[in-house]
Protein backbone atom coordinates (compact mmCIF):
# COMPACT_ATOMS: atom_id res chain seq x y z
CA UNK A 1 0.00 0.00 0.00
CA UNK A 2 3.00 2.50 0.42
CA UNK A 3 3.45 1.88 -3.40
CA UNK A 4 0.18 3.56 -3.85
CA UNK A 5 0.82 7.10 -4.10
CA UNK A 6 3.83 6.39 -6.58
CA UNK A 7 1.53 4.60 -9.27
CA UNK A 8 -1.67 6.36 -8.97
CA UNK A 9 -0.03 9.38 -11.22
CA UNK A 10 1.15 6.94 -13.54
CA UNK A 11 -2.23 4.93 -13.86
CA UNK A 12 -3.76 8.52 -13.91
CA UNK A 13 -1.85 9.63 -16.60
CA UNK A 14 -2.31 6.29 -18.70
CA UNK A 15 -5.48 6.48 -18.49
CA UNK A 16 -5.98 10.01 -19.69
CA UNK A 17 -3.81 9.22 -22.61
CA UNK A 18 -5.85 6.01 -23.16
CA UNK A 19 -8.77 8.67 -23.44
CA UNK A 20 -6.88 11.46 -25.64
CA UNK A 21 -7.39 12.14 -29.02
CA UNK A 22 -5.88 9.28 -31.09
CA UNK A 23 -2.62 10.69 -32.99
CA UNK A 24 -3.27 10.34 -37.10
CA UNK A 25 -1.08 8.00 -38.95
CA UNK A 26 -0.56 10.74 -41.74
CA UNK A 27 3.27 11.74 -41.79
CA UNK A 28 4.10 15.85 -41.22
CA UNK A 29 5.40 17.10 -44.62
CA UNK A 30 7.70 19.83 -43.55
CA UNK A 31 8.95 20.55 -47.29
CA UNK A 32 5.42 22.38 -48.08
CA UNK A 33 3.47 25.13 -46.58
CA UNK A 34 4.74 28.22 -44.87
CA UNK A 35 3.24 31.86 -44.02
CA UNK A 36 1.36 33.99 -46.40
CA UNK A 37 -1.26 36.42 -46.79
CA UNK A 38 -3.58 36.52 -49.43
CA UNK A 39 -7.38 38.26 -49.93
CA UNK A 40 -9.87 36.21 -48.87
CA UNK A 41 -13.52 36.16 -50.86
CA UNK A 42 -14.68 38.94 -48.93
CA UNK A 43 -11.88 41.59 -49.77
CA UNK A 44 -10.50 40.66 -46.05
CA UNK A 45 -6.35 39.77 -45.67
CA UNK A 46 -6.34 36.60 -45.43
CA UNK A 47 -2.96 34.47 -43.30
CA UNK A 48 -1.81 30.93 -43.09
CA UNK A 49 -2.20 31.82 -39.36
CA UNK A 50 -6.10 31.59 -40.14
CA UNK A 51 -5.91 28.41 -41.08
CA UNK A 52 -4.81 27.36 -37.69
CA UNK A 53 -7.88 25.57 -35.21
CA UNK A 54 -9.30 23.53 -38.03
CA UNK A 55 -8.28 20.75 -40.43
CA UNK A 56 -8.03 21.99 -44.21
CA UNK A 57 -8.92 20.89 -47.86
CA UNK A 58 -6.78 23.42 -49.44
CA UNK A 59 -6.38 23.17 -53.97
CA UNK A 60 -5.64 25.77 -56.59
CA UNK A 61 -7.55 26.31 -59.53
CA UNK A 62 -9.54 29.08 -61.53
CA UNK A 63 -12.76 29.58 -62.29
CA UNK A 64 -12.66 29.74 -65.87
CA UNK A 65 -11.59 26.40 -65.86
CA UNK A 66 -13.77 24.33 -67.21
CA UNK A 67 -13.22 20.47 -66.27
CA UNK A 68 -10.74 19.94 -64.41
CA UNK A 69 -11.17 22.74 -61.42
CA UNK A 70 -15.16 22.61 -61.12
CA UNK A 71 -14.73 18.50 -60.51
CA UNK A 72 -11.85 18.82 -57.97
CA UNK A 73 -14.68 21.75 -56.12
CA UNK A 74 -17.76 19.22 -56.80
CA UNK A 75 -15.80 16.07 -54.91
CA UNK A 76 -14.35 18.51 -51.88
CA UNK A 77 -18.21 19.58 -51.82
CA UNK A 78 -19.15 15.53 -51.28
CA UNK A 79 -15.93 15.44 -48.62
CA UNK A 80 -17.88 18.30 -47.17
CA UNK A 81 -21.04 16.93 -46.97
CA UNK A 82 -19.97 13.82 -46.15
CA UNK A 83 -18.32 15.40 -42.96
CA UNK A 84 -21.61 17.77 -42.61
CA UNK A 85 -23.63 14.21 -42.41
CA UNK A 86 -21.19 13.28 -39.84
CA UNK A 87 -21.55 16.32 -37.63
CA UNK A 88 -17.84 17.38 -38.28
CA UNK A 89 -18.20 19.64 -40.69
CA UNK A 90 -17.39 22.29 -38.72
CA UNK A 91 -14.01 21.33 -38.24
CA UNK A 92 -12.91 21.55 -41.63
CA UNK A 93 -12.53 24.26 -43.90
CA UNK A 94 -12.31 23.99 -47.92
CA UNK A 95 -9.81 26.94 -49.13
CA UNK A 96 -9.56 27.14 -52.93
CA UNK A 97 -6.66 29.36 -53.79
CA UNK A 98 -6.91 30.83 -57.32
CA UNK A 99 -3.85 31.81 -59.27
CA UNK A 100 -5.83 33.66 -62.32
CA UNK A 101 -6.12 36.76 -59.90
CA UNK A 102 -7.07 39.08 -63.11
CA UNK A 103 -10.53 37.30 -63.49
CA UNK A 104 -10.90 35.81 -60.28
CA UNK A 105 -11.11 38.65 -58.21
CA UNK A 106 -12.59 38.44 -54.58
CA UNK A 107 -16.09 39.65 -56.17
CA UNK A 108 -16.42 36.85 -58.14
CA UNK A 109 -14.96 34.09 -56.00
CA UNK A 110 -17.49 35.38 -53.65
CA UNK A 111 -20.47 34.72 -56.47
CA UNK A 112 -18.95 31.49 -57.61
CA UNK A 113 -18.27 29.55 -54.83
CA UNK A 114 -21.21 29.44 -52.48
CA UNK A 115 -22.65 27.43 -55.24
CA UNK A 116 -21.16 24.68 -54.01
CA UNK A 117 -22.58 24.22 -50.93
CA UNK A 118 -19.36 23.70 -48.79
CA UNK A 119 -18.45 26.73 -47.40
CA UNK A 120 -15.62 27.39 -49.06
CA UNK A 121 -12.50 30.59 -48.53
CA UNK A 122 -11.58 31.65 -51.52
CA UNK A 123 -8.54 33.41 -52.03
CA UNK A 124 -7.41 35.96 -54.37
CA UNK A 125 -4.07 38.37 -54.49
CA UNK A 126 -1.88 40.24 -56.32
CA UNK A 127 0.29 37.64 -59.05
CA UNK A 128 3.56 38.07 -56.85
CA UNK A 129 1.45 37.28 -53.71
CA UNK A 130 -0.16 33.77 -55.12
CA UNK A 131 3.08 33.10 -57.21
CA UNK A 132 5.04 32.73 -53.36
CA UNK A 133 2.25 30.33 -51.96
CA UNK A 134 1.98 28.01 -55.52
CA UNK A 135 5.91 27.90 -54.68
CA UNK A 136 5.40 26.80 -51.12
CA UNK A 137 2.80 24.36 -52.34
CA UNK A 138 4.76 22.75 -54.96
CA UNK A 139 2.10 24.32 -57.87
CA UNK A 140 3.13 25.01 -61.06
CA UNK A 141 0.73 27.28 -63.43
CA UNK A 142 1.52 28.80 -66.94
CA UNK A 143 -0.78 31.17 -68.44
CA UNK A 144 -1.30 29.13 -72.14
CA UNK A 145 -2.27 32.36 -74.25
CA UNK A 146 -2.17 36.55 -74.21
CA UNK A 147 -5.72 36.07 -75.79
CA UNK A 148 -8.30 36.96 -73.71
CA UNK A 149 -9.71 33.09 -73.13
CA UNK A 150 -6.10 31.93 -72.13
CA UNK A 151 -6.08 28.98 -69.98
CA UNK A 152 -3.59 27.73 -67.94
CA UNK A 153 -1.29 24.39 -67.42
CA UNK A 154 -1.21 23.74 -63.75
CA UNK A 155 -0.51 21.33 -61.06
CA UNK A 156 -4.11 19.87 -59.51
CA UNK A 157 -2.97 18.80 -56.14
CA UNK A 158 -5.39 18.80 -53.36
CA UNK A 159 -3.63 19.21 -49.55
CA UNK A 160 -5.06 18.04 -46.40
CA UNK A 161 -3.60 20.25 -43.25
CA UNK A 162 -4.42 19.71 -40.27
CA UNK A 163 -5.46 22.17 -37.27
CA UNK A 164 -2.10 23.54 -37.15
CA UNK A 165 -1.72 24.42 -40.65
CA UNK A 166 1.13 21.84 -41.48
CA UNK A 167 0.59 19.65 -45.03
CA UNK A 168 -0.60 16.05 -44.23
CA UNK A 169 -1.29 14.24 -47.31
CA UNK A 170 -2.13 15.25 -51.18
CA UNK A 171 -4.23 13.73 -53.44
CA UNK A 172 -4.63 13.97 -56.93
CA UNK A 173 -7.73 15.55 -58.39
CA UNK A 174 -9.63 12.46 -59.21
CA UNK A 175 -8.82 11.90 -55.41
CA UNK A 176 -11.24 9.22 -53.88
CA UNK A 177 -14.29 10.90 -51.72
CA UNK A 178 -13.77 8.22 -49.03
CA UNK A 179 -10.32 8.80 -48.41
CA UNK A 180 -10.27 12.33 -47.95
CA UNK A 181 -13.65 11.82 -45.11
CA UNK A 182 -11.34 9.25 -43.37
CA UNK A 183 -8.11 11.17 -43.51
CA UNK A 184 -9.50 14.32 -41.90
CA UNK A 185 -11.25 12.77 -39.21
CA UNK A 186 -8.37 10.76 -38.33
CA UNK A 187 -6.92 14.75 -37.41
CA UNK A 188 -9.67 16.04 -35.93
CA UNK B 1 -31.88 -8.32 -115.27
CA UNK B 2 -35.75 -8.68 -113.86
CA UNK B 3 -37.10 -5.66 -113.31
CA UNK B 4 -38.60 -6.51 -109.58
CA UNK B 5 -34.26 -6.93 -109.30
CA UNK B 6 -33.47 -4.07 -110.52
CA UNK B 7 -36.31 -1.98 -109.06
CA UNK B 8 -34.75 -3.22 -105.24
CA UNK B 9 -30.99 -2.74 -106.39
CA UNK B 10 -32.21 1.27 -107.53
CA UNK B 11 -34.07 1.90 -103.68
CA UNK B 12 -30.73 0.69 -102.03
CA UNK B 13 -28.83 3.08 -104.41
CA UNK B 14 -30.72 5.38 -103.64
CA UNK B 15 -31.15 4.72 -99.95
CA UNK B 16 -27.34 4.50 -99.63
CA UNK B 17 -27.08 7.63 -101.11
CA UNK B 18 -29.43 9.25 -99.25
CA UNK B 19 -28.06 8.26 -95.66
CA UNK B 20 -25.91 10.64 -94.22
CA UNK B 21 -22.68 9.76 -92.80
CA UNK B 22 -23.36 10.58 -89.57
CA UNK B 23 -26.36 8.03 -89.57
CA UNK B 24 -23.57 5.77 -88.19
CA UNK B 25 -22.24 8.02 -85.34
CA UNK B 26 -24.38 7.38 -82.18
CA UNK B 27 -24.15 9.42 -78.75
CA UNK B 28 -24.21 7.84 -75.41
CA UNK B 29 -24.84 9.49 -72.11
CA UNK B 30 -24.00 12.98 -73.33
CA UNK B 31 -23.98 15.62 -70.20
CA UNK B 32 -22.64 19.01 -69.52
CA UNK B 33 -21.38 19.64 -65.82
CA UNK B 34 -23.75 21.85 -64.05
CA UNK B 35 -21.48 24.99 -63.18
CA UNK B 36 -22.45 28.31 -60.82
CA UNK B 37 -24.19 30.81 -62.60
CA UNK B 38 -21.75 33.28 -62.56
CA UNK B 39 -19.51 30.55 -64.37
CA UNK B 40 -17.88 31.47 -67.61
CA UNK B 41 -17.29 28.10 -68.99
CA UNK B 42 -18.82 24.49 -68.55
CA UNK B 43 -17.92 21.02 -69.98
CA UNK B 44 -19.63 18.28 -72.11
CA UNK B 45 -18.93 14.47 -71.71
CA UNK B 46 -20.33 12.13 -74.14
CA UNK B 47 -19.50 8.68 -75.56
CA UNK B 48 -19.11 8.43 -79.53
CA UNK B 49 -20.14 5.65 -81.61
CA UNK B 50 -19.69 5.08 -84.79
CA UNK B 51 -21.08 1.46 -85.78
CA UNK B 52 -20.32 2.10 -89.69
CA UNK B 53 -17.76 0.61 -91.65
CA UNK B 54 -16.03 4.25 -92.31
CA UNK B 55 -14.14 6.52 -89.94
CA UNK B 56 -16.15 9.49 -88.98
CA UNK B 57 -14.10 12.66 -88.67
CA UNK B 58 -15.61 15.46 -86.32
CA UNK B 59 -13.94 18.84 -87.60
CA UNK B 60 -15.88 20.98 -85.24
CA UNK B 61 -18.60 22.01 -82.69
CA UNK B 62 -20.95 24.40 -81.74
CA UNK B 63 -23.95 25.30 -79.64
CA UNK B 64 -26.59 27.97 -79.79
CA UNK B 65 -25.96 28.33 -75.78
CA UNK B 66 -22.51 29.41 -76.05
CA UNK B 67 -20.41 31.39 -78.19
CA UNK B 68 -17.62 29.80 -78.55
CA UNK B 69 -17.21 25.66 -78.24
CA UNK B 70 -14.39 23.50 -78.67
CA UNK B 71 -13.06 20.01 -78.18
CA UNK B 72 -10.15 19.74 -76.00
CA UNK B 73 -7.75 16.79 -74.35
CA UNK B 74 -5.65 17.39 -71.58
CA UNK B 75 -1.95 16.28 -71.61
CA UNK B 76 0.22 15.69 -68.98
CA UNK B 77 3.82 17.53 -68.86
CA UNK B 78 6.89 16.46 -67.33
CA UNK B 79 6.81 18.93 -63.97
CA UNK B 80 3.17 16.99 -63.29
CA UNK B 81 0.82 19.49 -64.40
CA UNK B 82 -1.58 18.98 -67.01
CA UNK B 83 -2.84 21.10 -69.69
CA UNK B 84 -5.82 21.48 -72.19
CA UNK B 85 -5.17 21.33 -75.78
CA UNK B 86 -7.57 22.00 -78.68
CA UNK B 87 -8.11 19.11 -81.03
CA UNK B 88 -9.05 20.77 -84.61
CA UNK B 89 -10.30 17.35 -84.79
CA UNK B 90 -11.20 14.21 -83.77
CA UNK B 91 -11.47 10.70 -85.70
CA UNK B 92 -13.35 8.09 -84.69
CA UNK B 93 -12.28 4.50 -86.52
CA UNK B 94 -14.88 2.64 -88.34
CA UNK B 95 -16.96 0.14 -85.39
CA UNK B 96 -15.54 2.63 -82.34
CA UNK B 97 -15.86 4.53 -79.92
CA UNK B 98 -14.17 7.94 -78.56
CA UNK B 99 -15.20 8.54 -74.91
CA UNK B 100 -15.77 12.86 -73.87
CA UNK B 101 -14.45 12.24 -69.71
CA UNK B 102 -13.52 14.41 -66.89
CA UNK B 103 -9.83 14.68 -66.71
CA UNK B 104 -9.54 13.68 -70.49
CA UNK B 105 -11.35 14.50 -73.75
CA UNK B 106 -14.36 17.00 -73.20
CA UNK B 107 -16.43 19.68 -74.71
CA UNK B 108 -15.66 22.94 -73.55
CA UNK B 109 -18.49 25.58 -73.55
CA UNK B 110 -17.31 29.04 -73.54
CA UNK B 111 -19.10 32.65 -73.62
CA UNK B 112 -21.84 31.24 -72.47
CA UNK B 113 -25.26 33.60 -73.16
CA UNK B 114 -26.71 32.31 -70.15
CA UNK B 115 -25.62 29.32 -68.20
CA UNK B 116 -27.85 26.73 -68.39
CA UNK B 117 -29.34 25.52 -65.15
CA UNK B 118 -29.35 21.46 -63.52
CA UNK B 119 -31.92 20.03 -65.42
CA UNK B 120 -31.96 22.12 -68.30
CA UNK B 121 -31.31 20.18 -72.05
CA UNK B 122 -28.72 21.79 -74.31
CA UNK B 123 -28.21 20.74 -77.94
CA UNK B 124 -24.38 20.46 -78.97
CA UNK B 125 -24.11 19.94 -82.80
CA UNK B 126 -21.01 18.09 -84.13
CA UNK B 127 -19.86 19.28 -87.79
CA UNK B 128 -18.45 16.47 -89.67
CA UNK B 129 -16.02 15.81 -92.52
CA UNK B 130 -17.70 16.01 -95.34
CA UNK B 131 -20.02 18.62 -94.25
CA UNK B 132 -22.80 17.13 -92.13
CA UNK B 133 -23.78 17.65 -88.71
CA UNK B 134 -24.75 15.42 -85.88
CA UNK B 135 -26.39 16.50 -83.14
CA UNK B 136 -27.61 15.29 -79.53
CA UNK B 137 -29.30 17.16 -76.21
CA UNK B 138 -26.91 16.91 -73.56
CA UNK B 139 -28.84 17.24 -70.03
CA UNK B 140 -26.99 19.86 -67.25
CA UNK B 141 -26.87 17.40 -63.81
CA UNK B 142 -24.11 17.42 -61.15
CA UNK B 143 -21.54 15.01 -61.49
CA UNK B 144 -22.19 11.23 -59.62
CA UNK B 145 -19.37 10.32 -58.08
CA UNK B 146 -18.66 8.14 -60.85
CA UNK B 147 -17.92 10.72 -63.34
CA UNK B 148 -15.34 11.87 -61.56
Amino acid sequence: MRKLPYILPLLLTLLVVGCGKQESDLPVNTRLGGEFTLTDHNGEPFSEEQLKGKVSILFFGYTHCPDICPAVLARVAQVYRQLDDAGEADQVQPVFITFDPERDTAEHLKEYLPWFKADIIGLTGSLEEIRQVAEQFGVVFIKDQAEQDYLFTHSDYIYLLDDQGRVRKLYPADFTIDEVVTDAKSLL
Amino acid sequence: MPRACFKSLLVGAVLAFAMPAHAELTFAEPWLRAVPPVSPTMAGYVTLNNSGDEAVTITGVSTPAAGHTMLHDMESVDDGSRRMVHLHHLEIPAGESVVLAPGGKHLMLMKLAEVPAPGDTVEICFHLKGGQDACAGFPVRQPSQSDG
